[in-house]
C-alpha cells in the first residue's frame, strides 16, 4: 500500500529530517510510527500527502509513484488519502455537516450524494445529532471525530493520523483510538503517528520507531521502548 | 462538473460573506470610502469643467462696422468668416439694435441722451459678435479679422483687450486641467492601494482555512473562486451603497453650489443623471477588476501548501 524507498529529506540543506528511510506498509495494516519530537515521523506524513517532496528516494502510495507528482495532481492524491491532524484543521465558519461535505464538494460530488453519504459517516463517528454545530461549539474529542469523518468520507484506502490525540484528554484519546481501530477493521490501512506511550503499548500492533530521521526498530507487535 | 463547481464557488462566497459579516462590512466600508473620494473628485472635475466652459462662452470678439456699410455687405463678411473652421458662431447685430442697447446702457446719463436726440439718424453701424470653438482658436480668427481687405469697413475692433484675457484664460484652464488630471491619478492610485490592501487583509485572515482546503484536496480554482466572488460581492454592495448615498449628498450640495457659481448653468444632480452609466458603471467595473486581481494575488501566496 505504502512504499518509502531510501527516502531522504533535508530542511535548509543542513537539518536532516529523514535519512535514507525505507518503509513498506501492507494493505489493511495498522502501523504506529513513534519517536521523539524531531525524529522525522511527521515528515513522513507530509511526504505522503505531497506537502513536501523528497530530496532523494521514491514514494509509492497505492501503486502511484508520487515522488515527482505534478502540482495539479496533488488534490487528486489528497482525495484518496484520509488525513487527521493534531489541531483538527476544521474550517471554523462551516458546520460539522459542511466540514465533512466540503471534502466531497471539492471532488465535484453531486448534492444528492452528499446528502446521502455525510449523515452515514457522521453516524459512524457518533456525531449525527451535532451536524449543525460549528467547530467552536464542539469539544476536542468531537472536533477530532469530525476530522476523522471528513478523512473517511472518500472511503480512502489509507488513513494517516498525525498525533490525533495530542490535544485530547484520556477519555477522548481512548475513544479516538477505538474509532481508528474500528476503521482499520473495515479494511482501511491506518498509519498512526504518535509519541503517546500508553496508546502504542495498549493497541499491540506494528510499531515503527524513529530517531534522528532513521528507522531504528520495526516490530510486528511492538511496544514503545524509547 | 464545471457548472457544479462554479455554482458552489458562488454559494461558498455568499456563505463566507454572511458568516464573516463584520469583516465583510469593514471591507465594504473601506471600499465605500475609496469610491466616495473618487465621486468627490468627479464632482470637482465636473464643476471646474463647467466653470471653464462658462468663462469660455463669455469670451467673444465684437467687430463694429462703419455706419455707412450696408447690411448686405456685413452679411457677406459674416458668411466669409463663418466659413472659418475655428468659428463656432457669429451673431449679427443691426445698427438699430446697437442704438437701442446703447440707449439702454446709458439711460441714466442725461448728457448722452440729449446728444443722441440732437443727432440726425443712427450714428452706429452693425456689429458682428464672433465666438470661437475654443479659446485656442481666437488668435487665428483675429488674424482673419485683421485682413486689410476689411480695413475700410471696420470702425472698431474689441479684440485688442481680449488678446491678453484669452492668453491668461488659456494658461489658467490648461493649469486647472493638468492639476485635475494629476489629482485624479493620485486619488485613483491611493484608492487602488486601499482596496488592494483591504482585500489582502481579508484574505490574510483566511490563510488557515486556505491551507485546510488544500489539505482536504481542493484544487486552486475552487479555493480562489469563492474569495474572488466574495470580494466582487463586497465591491458591488459598496457601489450600491455609494449610489444610494451620493444622490442625497448631491441634493444637499446643489443649493450651495448654485450660490457659489452664480450665472453658471450647472446642476450636479442632472450631471450625475446624465452620466450615471459612465460614472457608476465605470466605478463598478473598476472595483470588480481591482478586487479580482487583488484576490488573485493575495490568495496565490497561501496556495503553496
Amino acid at each position: 500500500m505504502i512504499h518509502l524507498i531510501n527516502v531522504t529529506k533535508k530542511f535548509q540543506r543542513e537539518t536532516v529530517a529523514l535519512d535514507g528511510v525505507s518503509l513498506h506498509i501492507e494493505p489493511g495494516e495498522f502501523v504506529s510510527i513513534v519517536g521523539q519530537s524531531g525524529s522525522g515521523k511527521t515528515t513522513i506524513v507530509r511526504l505522503l500527502i505531497s506537502e513536501l517532496k523528497p530530496d532523494s528516494g521514491r514514494i509509492i502510495v497505492g501503486g502511484w509513484d508520487i515522488t515527482k507528482i505534478k502540482r495539479r495532481h496533488v488534490p487528486i492524491l489528497r482525495r484518496q488519502i484520509g488525513v487527521v491532524f493534531q489541531d483538527f484543521k476544521l474550517l471554523p465558519k462551516k458546520t460539522v455537516f459542511e466540514n465533512v461535505a466540503f471534502a466531497l464538494q471539492v471532488a465535484g460530488t453531486p448534492r444528492s450524494r452528499i446528502k446521502n453519504i455525510v449523515p452515514q459517516v457522521l453516524k459512524i463517528v457518533d456525531l449525527e445529532d451535532k451536524t449543525d454545530r460549528y467547530p467552536q461549539n464542539l469539544s476536542g474529542g468531537e472536533k477530532q471525530r469530525v476530522a476523522i469523518a471528513r478523512a473517511l468520507i472518500h472511503r480512502p484506502k489509507v488513513l494517516l493520523a498525525d498525533e490525533p490525540t495530542g490535544n485530547l484528554d484520556a477519555i477522548n484519546t481512548k475513544d479516538i483510538i477505538d474509532l481508528l481501530l474500528k476503521i482499520n477493521e473495515f479494511g482501511t490501512t491506518v498509519v498512526l503517528v504518535t509519541h503517546n506511550k500508553e496508546i502504542v503499548n495498549a493497541i499491540k500492533r506494528r510499531v515503527v520507531t524513529m530517531e534522528k530521521g532513521k528507522i531504528i526498530q520495526d516490530q510486528k507487535v511492538g511496544k514503545y521502548f524509547i | 462538473m464545471f457548472l457544479l463547481t462554479f455554482g458552489r464557488s458562488i454559494l461558498f462566497a455568499f456563505q463566507s460573506f454572511w458568516r464573516n459579516i463584520w469583516l465583510s462590512l469593514a471591507t465594504v466600508f473601506i471600499i465605500c470610502l475609496a469610491l466616495l473620494s473618487i465621486n468627490f473628485l468627479i464632482i470637482i472635475n465636473a464643476i471646474s469643467d463647467s466653470a471653464i466652459v462658462a468663462v469660455q462662452n463669455r469670451v467673444d470678439i465684437s467687430v463694429y462696422f462703419k455706419p455707412a456699410v450696408r447690411e448686405a455687405k456685413v452679411e457677406e463678411v459674416k458668411n466669409q468668416w463663418e466659413g472659418l473652421p475655428q468659428v463656432k458662431n457669429i451673431i449679427y447685430k443691426s445698427p438699430e439694435e446697437n442704438l437701442n442697447d446703447f440707449k439702454a446702457r446709458h439711460q441714466n446719463d442725461a448728457s448722452i441722451q440729449e446728444t443722441l436726440k440732437e443727432l440726425e439718424g443712427n450714428p452706429l453701424g452693425a456689429t458682428l459678435v464672433i465666438q470661437a470653438k475654443n479659446l485656442q482658436s481666437y488668435p487665428e480668427i483675429l488674424k482673419a479679422v485683421d485682413n486689410p481687405a476689411y480695413a475700410d469697413l471696420i470702425e472698431e475692433k474689441s479684440y485688442d483687450d481680449h488678446q491678453l484675457i484669452i492668453n491668461r484664460l488659456n494658461a489658467i484652464t490648461g493649469s486647472v486641467k493638468k492639476g485635475a488630471l494629476i489629482i485624479s491619478l493620485i486619488f485613483a492610485i491611493i484608492s487602488i492601494l486601499i482596496v488592494f490592501n483591504t482585500v489582502r487583509i481579508a484574505i490574510f485572515t483566511h490563510q488557515n482555512e486556505i491551507s485546510i482546503m488544500k489539505l482536504v484536496g481542493a484544487n486552486n480554482w475552487l479555493i480562489r473562486a469563492p474569495f474572488i466572488w466574495e470580494s466582487i460581492i463586497a465591491g458591488v454592495i459598496a457601489c450600491v451603497v455609494i449610489l444610494a448615498v451620493i444622490y442625497p449628498l448631491l441634493s444637499i450640495i446643489q443649493p450651495y453650489l448654485a450660490k457659489f457659481l452664480q450665472g453658471v448653468d450647472f446642476n450636479l444632480v442632472s450631471y450625475f443623471n446624465h452620466n450615471i452609466i459612465w460614472i457608476f458603471g465605470g466605478q463598478l467595473i473598476g472595483i470588480i477588476v481591482i478586487n479580482f486581481f487583488s484576490s488573485m494575488l493575495a490568495i496565490g501566496k497561501y496556495l503553496k501548501v
